[in-house]
């Protein structure tokens, strides 16, 4: 183990802890969260809008708000936690993951986030299921 | 000089190379053992390493001990075939998500560039994708961390002076 890896390792996971406490107990909409600037200055979805809010939702137990706020990041977003947790572990003991995402797979999620990017901005349902409701 | 070595998934050490040495040379140490010391990358099986079986009294070819072993298998390339070069797909997709800035995109591209380039052989263009793919990281991390500073700040100075 790498001691000053751990230290910080550790101080991510607690600034990451303490973030998602606040935004659980102060809700997505509190005034100091900024909200997407592309959406802002757009007008369109990004492929991450609506996370905050599924995160909160997910967080207090709502799974299908969670979802209807952004279903891919639902999906995505734990996988790529769970990943990145792995690799945070192996890091911290100076060893390295044996696993390797193939080609495909991280192609895939390249196309997947891209046809997502595109599709929850179409103005048709059933398209419009995928952008996030209003609120 | 001090190396680390590592035995059933324990990290074990410093131990002068001498020992090493002696470790590795009494079977202790198996070639597919992971040592590591200052200045190495990333750890490797003490096999792969050319001045520890150099030092060796008589130098075994380099054995896998019949476990699999999450490493690439030996050939006939000038770089290291235990090398791993990370892609960082994982952290791109969570900036992309997190951070909300185009700049997660161009991440993403060049993260799933990485295992496909490497797997083919093209280890430089491999370590190319890998670095611009860590660069587009920092990049969206840090102006999505900077946004919502910048906005925490200035919400904070409006609600200071009572216009909110």
């Amino acid at each position: 183990m790498r001691p000053n890896r751990a230290i910080l390792a550790a101080l991510g996971v607690l600034v990451a802890t303490i973030a998602l406490w606040a935004l659980k107990e102060q809700g997505p909409n509190a005034r100091w969260m900024p909200g997407c600037l592309f959406h802002k200055v757009t007008g369109l979805h990004c492929p991450g809008c609506g996370m905050t809010r599924a995160t909160v939702a997910a967080a207090r137990g709502d799974l299908v708000s969670a979802f209807r706020y952004n279903p891919v990041g639902m999906v995505v977003f734990p996988l790529a936690l769970a990943a990145l947790g792995a690799e945070l572990v192996a890091w911290v003991w100076g060893r390295r993951i044996g696993w390797h995402p193939r080609p495909k797979m991280a192609w895939t999620l390249v196309a997947v986030i891209a046809a997502f990017w595109i599709l929850r901005n179409l103005p048709w349902w059933p398209f419009t299921l995928l952008a996030p409701p209003p609120g | 000089m001090q190396w680390y070595y590592s035995k059933n998934g324990t990290q074990l050490g410093p131990v002068e190379q001498g020992e090493l040495i002696a470790k590795m040379t009494s079977g202790e140490v198996a070639p597919g053992d992971l040592v590591w010391k200052e200045g190495m990358v990333d750890w490797l099986p003490s096999g792969q390493i050319g001045e520890l079986r150099a030092l060796m009294p008589q130098s075994p070819p380099p054995q896998y001990g019949g476990a699999p072993t999450p490493y690439a298998p030996p050939m006939a390339a000038p770089y290291g075939s235990g090398e791993v070069i990370p892609s960082y797909l994982w952290q791109s997709i969570v900036v992309t998500i997190l951070c909300c800035w185009p700049f997660g995109i161009p991440a993403i591209v060049y993260a799933a560039k990485v295992e496909g380039l490497k797997n083919r052989g093209d280890i430089a263009g491999a370590k190319a994708a890998s670095a611009s793919a860590k660069t587009w990281c920092w990049v969206s991390f840090g102006l999505g961390l900077g946004v919502i500073v910048l906005y925490m700040v200035f919400v904070g100075m409006a609600a200071a002076s009572g216009n909110l």
